[in-house]
């Protein structure tokens, strides 16, 4: 049954993700052969489209001032870091740099790939924030069309 | 050994079965154990010592402080996960079986805490975790330090309550 087939992993690329990473890998064991590997930014400094694609649309690179270039490169470069990482699992690849809401982004891509688990990090906020904003880990459970694996914090 | 040893809360209804075969798969990356645990919530149970009732004898002592109705659902109720850790033992992954009373989210952490658990696998109704009952979803999550799959039926929460 290829219930772990194909496995959405979602980065922001800190030390947490990277741990959640160990299980996208894992998976593997369980018969996963794709991955596709998604971060979202919703810190530039002009507004873009929800959901602009700064991978695939160069013409949205081009009109970005020159410190969203450099930053939007530094995360590009980061993302093919985890691609060659997971390909040398023989693992393919496919990558995913979105503008926009996190968790909406998440789930549009996740949709649109038919991921069959989507697997991300979640990071401890404020009760309060919570409860009025949601966190993205609860937004993207909510929404997601498929599992969702929650990697809470790393094994000591 | 991410996997290794699975915590699995079940009801025993549709949304949490569903959860089943992402464990029996997960037995490829290296699942050895799960470990079946059934929640009695304070609405069922009222005032019973706090303890692990997984056995026929002890689910039939509770019978000196609780109605016989109840004690022999709950007997019912033990069965039913004899049978579905029975399924788990017959794909070699070593089952065991928990009914323990108390909030669920508590129950459950401090389960998964005390018995070195690698991956919490949740079967949950697509209801539960619509914007005004997603409350109890986050709780478990917010308790849980172990990571957490969250198998999302698609079973409608109103139209399970209507079985």
């Amino acid at each position: 049954m290829p219930l772990f087939e194909k496995v959405l992993y979602s980065t922001d690329f800190s030390p947490l993700a990277e741990y959640a990473l160990d299980y996208v890998k894992k998976l593997k064991e369980a018969g996963a052969k794709e991955v596709i590997v998604v971060h979202v930014v919703d810190d530039l400094s002009i507004e873009l489209p929800d959901g602009a694609d700064l991978l695939r649309e160069k013409e949205l690179f081009k009109i970005l001032p020159e410190v969203d270039q450099e930053y939007v490169t530094s995360i590009v470069e980061r993302l093919e870091a985890i691609k060659q990482e997971l390909e040398k699992e023989e693992l393919s690849v496919k990558l995913y740099l979105k503008y926009g809401n996190i968790s909406r982004q998440i789930v549009k891509v996740a949709d649109k790939e038919s991921v069959k688990l989507i697997v991300m990090g979640a990071h401890g906020k404020g009760l309060l924030t919570e409860i009025i904003l949601g966190s993205v880990s609860t937004d993207v459970i909510r929404n997601a069309n498929c599992p969702v694996l929650i990697v809470k914090k790393m094994e000591e | 050994m991410l996997f290794r040893k699975i915590l699995y809360p079940i009801d025993l209804e549709k949304a949490s079965l569903e959860a089943k075969p992402y464990i029996f798969k997960l037995k490829d990356a290296g699942c050895m154990e799960v470990h079946l645990l059934y929640v009695m919530v304070p609405s069922e149970w009222g005032l019973i010592p706090k303890g692990n009732y997984n056995s026929e004898e002890m689910i039939e002592a509770l019978k000196a402080s609780m109605s016989e109705g109840y004690v022999d659902g709950l007997k019912r109720t033990f069965r039913k996960l004899q049978e579905v850790a029975r399924e788990f033992e017959e794909e070699g992954i070593k089952a065991f079986i928990s009914i323990i009373p108390g909030k669920l989210s508590e129950v459950i952490s401090s389960y998964a805490e005390e018995n070195d658990i690698k991956l919490v696998v949740l079967g949950v109704s697509a209801g539960s975790l619509s914007f005004f009952k997603i409350g109890e979803i986050v709780d478990i999550i917010k308790a849980s330090t172990k990571p957490l799959l969250i198998v999302k039926s698609k079973v409608n929460y109103s139209s399970e309550n209507e079985k």
